[in-house]
C-alpha cells in the first residue's frame, strides 16, 4: 500500500491513487467491505448494493481494551527515531499557523535559521488576534513541522529545534 | 441544523452530548485537556483539539481556546455541558459574538436567573412561592440580625452569585451569624467576586424537589415533571428520581406548575431545571434555577422518553418544541445512581487511578451512561463520576428490586466507589417508603 509522507513529516491517508485501486478491486471482485489498517490510520470502504462505493474514513484508532500509556507525551505522529537531541517548540495556544507575518513576506524561520529565546518563529491566529510565538529555546531550527495556515492545537509540536 | 457541534466538556456528559450529535446526523469535535488525551469517547468524535493541560483554569475553562478550537475546526456550535463553562453568560456572549451558538438559554437570562437574588424577585413576580428570606441582599449586619430573630433560627446565609451548594453556611443563634457574615462576604468575593449575601430560613427536614423545563426560542415552554434529588451528602446529590415518592398529587401538579411560570416570566429557552424545597408540611418553596443540563437529566428522559440533549441542539438550532404541555406524560418510576470514584467509608474522600475492571450491569430497564471502560484513568483535576446507573420499571418497587441487581452487577476495581452505599440506601426503610429528607445521608451514616 502506497502512503505519502510530505516534508512535513505527516503521514498522508488521502492517497488519491491508492483509492481508486482500492474502489476498482472492489468492484472486480465484487467485494461488499474492505477496512485497512497501517499503525493507527485506518480507512473502512462499503459498496452499496446500487453499485456505488461509500467512503469511511475512521480518525485514529487504538484499540478499546488497553492500558493506556503512561503520562502521554504532547507529541505529534512525526515522531521518529531522528529526533535525538531535538527539542520541540510547541504551541501554546489554538489557533491557525501562519509561518510569515503576512502574505508574501519570507518566514520568520526556515531550516538552519539560528534562533534565541526571544525569536518570534511563527503567528498563530485565534478569534482574530494575530499572536507572535516565540521560541523559548536556544539553537538552529532543523525541522519545520507545520505548514501554512494550519490549524494547531495546544501542545503541538511546530518545530524541531537542535538546542545550543 | 448544525453541521458540526464543538463538545466544551468532557467524561460522561461530553460523551452524552456526541451520542446525541450522531443520532441528529451532526459532526463532532470534542476538545480536551493533555490530562484526557487516552480518553477512549475522545475516538468516537469526527475531530478532537487539545486545548490545555490538566488543569481546568488552563483548559476546559478556557474560554478563548474553546472558541479558537471551534473556529479550526469549523464548528457552527458549542454544548457546554455542566460545570466548567455551562452557566458562564460571558462565555455565551462570546461564542455568540463570535458568530457559534452557544447551545444553551440567552445570556441575559443566564444573568438573571443566576444571580440567586435576582432569581428570587422574580419568582415572585410569577407568584411563585419563595423561602422566607431577607428581600434581597444583606447589606447591614444589623438587619441580618433583627430579621433572623423575626424569621426564628437557624437561618442560611447565601451567596446571591453562589449556588449548587456552594456558598452556604447555616447559623443557629445570634452569635453564630454575626460572625458568619463577614466570613461568608470573605467566602463569596474569593469564590464568586460577588460579595453579596442573602438570607433564608433554614428549611428543617426538608425535600429537595426541583423541575425540568424546556422551551424553544419561539416562546414555548413546558415542564418535564419533577425530579426528587432529597438523597444529598453535603448540598451534592447522590440519587435521584421521578416521580417524587411521596408528593401529594396536588403539590406536584402545583409545583410543576409553578415552575412553568417562572420559566415564562423569564423568557427562558433550552433546558433548565427549577429547584424547591418542599417542608414536612408539603408546602414548596423556589430555591434556584439552574440554566444548564443537569447530571440527572436521564431520570426525567427515561419517565418523558424525551431526548433533552437533542432537544437543547434542537432549540439551538432554531426547532420548535415539537409537543405541547397536554402531550407530555409520565410513564413508570426512574431511578438514578451517582456512582462516584470516592471512599464513603474514610469522609468521601476521591479515589483517582486508573480503572483495571469494569463490568457495567444491564438487561430491562437499565440504562449507563459512563464514559469509562477498563484502562480509564479517573484523574484527581476532575470530578469523579465514574458514571450514572439509571433504572426505568413500570413501578417505584420494581424500579429499586432492578437498581439492587445491578448495584450486585457492577464490578468497578480497583478504586473505591459508593456502589456499596448506593445499596445499603436501597435496603433501607426510609427509601423504599419513599420518606427520605436532605439531612438522611448524613443522619443514617
Amino acid at each position: 500500500m502506497s502512503t505519502v509522507e510530505r516534508e512535513t513529516g505527516e503521514v498522508e491517508l488521502f492517497d488519491v491513487e491508492m483509492v481508486s485501486r482500492l474502489v476498482e478491486l472492489m468492484v472486480e471482485k465484487d467485494l461488499r467491505e474492505i477496512e485497512l489498517q497501517e499503525g493507527e490510520s485506518k480507512i473502512l470502504l462499503k459498496r452499496g448494493t446500487g453499485g456505488e462505493v461509500v467512503q469511511q474514513v475512521l480518525a485514529p484508532a487504538a484499540a478499546v481494551i488497553a492500558a493506556a500509556p503512561e503520562a502521554a507525551p504532547a507529541s505529534s505522529p512525526a515522531d521518529d527515531g531522528a529526533d535525538d537531541g531535538l527539542v520541540p517548540i510547541s504551541s501554546p495556544m489554538v489557533g491557525t499557523y501562519y509561518a510569515s507575518s503576512e502574505p508574501g513576506a519570507p518566514p520568520f524561520v526556515s531550516a538552519g535559521s539560528m534562533v534565541s529565546t526571544d525569536t518570534v518563529v511563527c503567528i498563530i491566529e485565534a478569534m482574530k488576534v494575530f499572536n507572535e510565538i516565540k521560541s523559548e529555546i536556544s539553537g538552529t531550527v532543523e525541522r519545520i513541522l507545520v505548514q501554512n495556515e494550519q490549524p494547531v492545537e495546544f501542545g503541538q509540536p511546530l518545530y524541531l529545534v537542535r538546542p545550543s | 441544523m448544525f453541521s458540526r457541534v464543538l463538545i466544551a466538556n468532557r467524561g460522561e456528559i461530553a460523551l452524552r452530548i456526541l451520542r446525541a450529535c450522531r443520532e441528529l446526523g451532526v459532526e463532532t469535535v470534542c476538545v480536551y485537556s493533555e490530562a484526557d488525551r487516552e480518553q477512549p469517547y475522545l475516538r468516537l468524535a469526527d475531530q478532537t483539539v487539545c486545548i490545555g493541560p490538566a488543569a481546568p483554569a488552563e483548559s476546559y475553562l478556557r474560554a478563548d481556546r474553546i472558541i479558537a478550537a471551534a473556529e479550526i475546526a469549523n464548528a457552527d456550535a458549542i454544548h457546554p455541558g455542566y460545570g466548567f463553562l455551562a452557566e458562564n453568560a460571558s462565555f455565551a456572549d462570546q461564542c455568540r459574538d463570535s458568530k457559534i451558538e452557544f447551545i444553551g438559554p440567552s445570556a441575559e437570562s443566564m444573568r438573571r436567573l443566576g444571580n440567586k437574588v435576582e432569581a428570587k424577585k422574580l419568582a415572585r413576580k410569577a407568584k411563585v412561592p419563595t423561602v422566607p428570606g431577607s428581600d434581597g441582599a444583606v447589606t447591614d449586619d444589623a438587619e441580618a440580625v433583627e430579621l433572623a430573630s423575626k424569621m426564628g433560627y437557624p437561618v442560611m446565609i447565601k451567596a446571591a452569585s453562589g449556588g449548587g451548594g456552594r456558598g452556604m453556611r447555616v447559623a443557629h443563634n445570634e452569635a453564630s451569624l454575626r460572625s458568619s457574615l463577614r466570613q461568608a462576604r470573605n467566602e463569596a468575593e474569593a469564590s464568586f467576586k460577588d460579595s453579596d449575601i442573602y438570607l433564608e430560613k433554614l428549611i428543617e427536614r426538608a425535600r429537595h424537589v426541583e423541575v425540568q423545563i424546556l422551551g424553544d426560542q419561539s416562546g414555548h415552554l413546558v415542564h418535564l415533571f419533577e425530579r426528587d434529588c432529597s438523597l444529598q451528602r453535603r448540598y451534592q446529590k447522590l440519587m435521584e428520581e421521578s416521580p417524587s415518592p411521596s408528593l401529594h398529587s396536588k403539590t406536584r401538579t402545583e409545583l410543576c406548575r409553578a415552575a412553568r411560570r417562572l420559566g415564562r416570566e423569564a423568557d427562558y429557552y433550552s433546558a433548565g431545571t427549577v429547584e424547591f424545597l418542599v417542608d414536612r408540611k408539603g408546602r414548596f418553596y423556589f430555591i434556584e434555577v439552574n440554566t444548564r443540563i443537569q447530571v440527572e437529566h436521564p431520570v426525567t428522559e427515561m419517565v418523558t422518553g424525551i431526548d433533552l440533549i437533542q432537544w437543547q441542539i434542537r432549540i439551538a438550532a432554531g426547532e420548535s418544541l415539537s409537543f405541547r404541555q397536554r402531550d407530555i406524560k409520565t410513564n413508570g418510576a426512574a431511578i438514578e445512581c451517582r456512582i462516584n470514584a470516592e471512599d464513603p467509608e474514610n469522609g468521601f474522600r476521591p479515589c483517582p487511578g486508573r480503572v483495571t475492571e469494569y463490568i457495567a450491569p444491564g438487561g430491562a430497564g437499565v440504562r449507563v451512561d459512563s464514559h469509562v471502560t477498563v484502562g480509564t484513568e479517573i484523574s484527581p483535576r476532575y470530578d469523579s463520576l465514574i458514571g450514572k446507573l439509571i433504572v426505568h420499571r413500570p413501578t417505584r418497587d420494581e424500579a429499586i428490586r432492578t437498581l439492587r441487581r445491578c448495584l450486585d452487577e457492577f464490578r468497578i476495581a480497583p478504586l473505591k466507589t459508593t456502589i456499596a452505599l448506593h445499596r445499603e440506601i436501597c435496603d433501607h426503610s426510609d427509601f423504599l417508603a419513599g420518606k427520605v429528607d436532605t439531612g438522611f445521608i448524613e443522619r443514617v451514616l
